[in-house]
């Protein structure tokens, strides 16, 4: 067996919305949100999810914390089974993994004191109370960058850079093996988004945690993490080491992601060679037959619409699910 | 080709006033025929304001108290309500954020352009379809007969942007307001309505002034950027020179806080320390100062007029000279 330590082990898994009897009664049509999906997450590794909107993001994500049930397949945070889990046992569960949300202003609480929340989850695990919790408390907030005195203030009082700082504290404070971010930097101006990767990076490095990075900005992609992973339709289609992955990207629609999204430099910019994707992401449930990107490929052949590609690896160690990449 | 040469739009020491703080204050730039300005900034610095200036839009509790806002000969802010309504659509229109919340959800996308094409023309029903469908095909919508007929929700982001495009182009006006217009799209999809912007402009001489705080969509489409901050202009230029050699601190910070190809991974980027003051925290002299590396006294006391760099290009600094210390503390 290898060295590495896997914080995350994902098998086979598939998360399927509806089918089941909808609104009074009739079947409504499966939507296949996730299908097949193996992934590991290595301790202290950052790996990024990227995709269109409603590829899968946030239902694996969801998936991974416990929040949303697979069909089938199998999660394992450091070693501990999540699918099928009781509630205790999710309880313990989710103190080694968190998970924080573009938007900080719904995910905190605005009756509640900055304080309060950041320790909350330390007083709901009985893990600390009264001077031990205030003085944890403190520690989590200088190492997001803010003060022990902002402990008594409430959410509106701060800009959002700073509640995303409070959010990423609570997340922090059970001291957790992974970290989910969906779109933690998003909703934020450039310059604070900057403040928050840098911060992402030292906690890092301090803690060893690991993060699973959803974004569509590939550029903070290739900025913080270890890996890449690209998901179209609910399936993994390529995924390989940041530097093989932006040298040398495979994939059909890696590749039109990667022409898409726009260089901040004129020059760059309008010297890139465009390959711009005609028509929309198809509805996932409606998933076209064969290879899901068929509908869209400027390389699709008659194979294609009728063949699944699985993710094969390369000689460069990425892996790729594509008929003819 | 020099905007100030021939400008089809000129906004004129534009000032806006909410609850007593000039929100946005004594802005001025110049858009030409064919030609794409881009105001970028962070999140309130006024870029909304001075769009919906330009169409009669601004919201009760804000009020223009100087400036002037030229199409060709016609000064856009002098206009009744009533005259904006013959102007707004023909010879400038808008197209908003979120395309979901500025079309009706209860009409067909197909009346919706169609309307809009005959609030201008005295034109049959049918007559107004027939453009709206012709419309959608210039817009890039696969099938645009059976979209006519269709609802909003029964469309994605990308495409109810398209038909916000489409109210907005169907009388072809010569300018067109932007208001981030595919900030809410996934990137494929903003690069096709990059690529139609472009069209658009090359295609029938459109000006545009496009509203982003996405540097990498100014660097994709505009030809010169105005950099907002704080409800003022801290600098303008054509878009190679801002970014190439950016004269104003908070440009420079700002374009080194994004993540570049040539970066180390994981290394510090840099970032401007502090917030954004608030209306109400406006001082008399430079509102940069408080996250200013080069700061002094004199930029705490006086107001950074917009001094000359050469070429079109200028900025509100006062230490222009020793920009070479802000590329220092950039790396
Ligand atoms: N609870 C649910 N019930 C039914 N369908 C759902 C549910 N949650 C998600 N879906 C559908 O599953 C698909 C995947 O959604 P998901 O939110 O995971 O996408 P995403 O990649 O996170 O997108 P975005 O980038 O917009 O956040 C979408 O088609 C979505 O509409
Ligand atoms: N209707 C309003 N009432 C009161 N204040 C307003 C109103 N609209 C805007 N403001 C204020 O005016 C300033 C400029 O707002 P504006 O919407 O133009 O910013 P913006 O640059 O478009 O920001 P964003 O990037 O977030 O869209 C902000 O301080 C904002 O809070
Ligand atoms: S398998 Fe075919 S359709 Fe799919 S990405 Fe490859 S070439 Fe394109
Ligand atoms: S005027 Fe002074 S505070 Fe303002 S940007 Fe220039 S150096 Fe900084
Ligand atoms: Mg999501
Ligand atoms: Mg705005």
């Amino acid at each position: 067996m290898s060295e590495r330590q896997n914080v995350l082990e994902i098998r086979d898994v598939a998360v399927h919305f509806g089918g089941r009897g909808g609104l009074l009664g009739k079947a409504g049509p499966v939507i296949k949100a996730v299908n097949g999906v193996d992934l590991d997450i290595a301790r202290g590794e950052t790996v990024a999810l990227v995709g269109e909107s409603g590829c899968g993001k946030s239902t694996l994500s969801n998936t991974i914390v416990g929040l949303q049930a697979p069909i089938s397949g199998s999660v394992r945070i450091s070693g501990d089974e999540v699918v099928g889990a009781n509630r205790r046992q999710l309880n313990d569960i989710r103190r080694k993994v968190q998970m924080i949300f573009q938007d900080p202003a719904l995910s905190l609480d605005p009756r509640s004191t900055v304080g309060a929340t950041i320790g909350e989850p330390l007083i709901a695990r009985g893990v600390a109370k009264g001077k031990a919790l205030r003085e944890r408390v403190a520690t989590l907030l200088q190492q997001v960058g803010l003060r022990p005195e902002h402990a008594d203030r409430y959410p509106h009082q701060f800009s959002g850079g700073q509640r995303q700082r409070v959010v990423i504290a609570r997340a922090l404070a059970l001291e957790p093996d992974l970290l989910i971010c969906d779109e933690p930097v998003s909703a934020l101006d450039v310059s604070v988004r900057a403040q928050i990767l840098n911060l992402l990076v030292a906690l890092q490095k301090r803690t060893g945690v690991s993060y699973l990075f959803v974004s569509h900005d590939l550029g903070v992609v290739r900025h913080i993490c270890d890996r890449v992973v690209v998901m179209y339709l609910g399936r993994f289609v390529e995924m390989a080491d940041r530097d093989t992955f932006f040298a040398n990207p495979k994939h059909p629609y890696t590749k039109a992601l990667m022409s898409a999204v726009p260089e901040a430099d004129p020059e760059v910019q309008r010297a890139k060679q465009r390959f711009i994707l005609s028509g929309e992401l198809p509805s996932p449930s409606n998933i076209p037959s064969g290879c899901a990107f068929h509908t869209r490929c400027p390389l699709a052949t008659e194979i294609c619409s009728r063949e699944r590609p699985e993710l094969t690896p390369r000689a460069d160690g990425a892996r790729v699910a594509c008929h003819h990449a | 080709m020099d905007a100030a040469a021939n400008p089809l739009l000129t906004v004129d020491r534009l000032t806006i006033d909410i609850g007593g703080a000039n929100v946005v204050d004594d802005i001025s730039f110049t858009v030409a025929p064919g030609k794409v300005m881009a105001l970028v900034g962070e999140s309130g610095c006024g870029k909304s304001l001075t769009s919906y200036a330009m169409l009669g839009l601004l919201p009760p509790a804000a009020r223009r108290t100087a400036g002037r806002i030229m199409l060709e000969n016609t000064d856009l802010a002098a206009l009744s309500e009533r005259q904006f309504r013959k102007a707004r659509g023909k010879d400038i229109s808008i197209i908003f954020q979120e395309p979901s919340a500025s079309l009706d959800p209860l009409t067909t996308v197909g009346s919706q352009i169609a309307e809009a094409y005959r609030a201008h023309h005295g034109v049959s029903k049918a007559e107004a379809y027939e453009k709206a469908r012709q419309m959608l095909v210039d817009v890039g919508i696969p099938d645009p007969a059976r979209r006519l007929d269709q609802y909003p929700f029964e469309l994605s982001g990308g495409m109810c942007q398209r038909i916000m495009i489409s109210i907005a182009l169907i009388c072809g006006p010569r300018v067109l307001v932007a208001d981030e217009p595919t900030t809410a799209l996934d990137v494929t999809i903003q690069a096709q309505i990059l690529d139609l912007m472009k069209k658009l402009v090359a295609d029938r001489g459109t000006a545009i002034v496009l509203i982003t705080h996405d540097m990498g969509v100014v660097a994709d489409i505009a030809d010169d950027v105005a950099v907002m901050y704080a409800g003022r202009i801290a600098e303008i230029a054509p878009v190679h020179d801002l970014f190439r050699q950016p004269k104003h601190p908070y440009t420079a910070l700002l374009l080194a806080s994004v993540p570049k190809l040539d970066d180390a991974p994981k290394a510090d980027l840099a970032t401007i320390e502090g917030t954004v003051p608030t209306p109400n925290e406006f001082g008399v002299g430079c509102r940069f100062t408080e996250r200013c590396p080069l700061a002094t006294d004199k930029c705490r006391t006086e107001q950074p007029p917009l001094f000359d760099c050469g070429g079109s290009h200028r900025s509100a600094c006062w230490h222009i000279d020793r920009m070479a210390e802000i590329r220092e503390v950039a790396a």
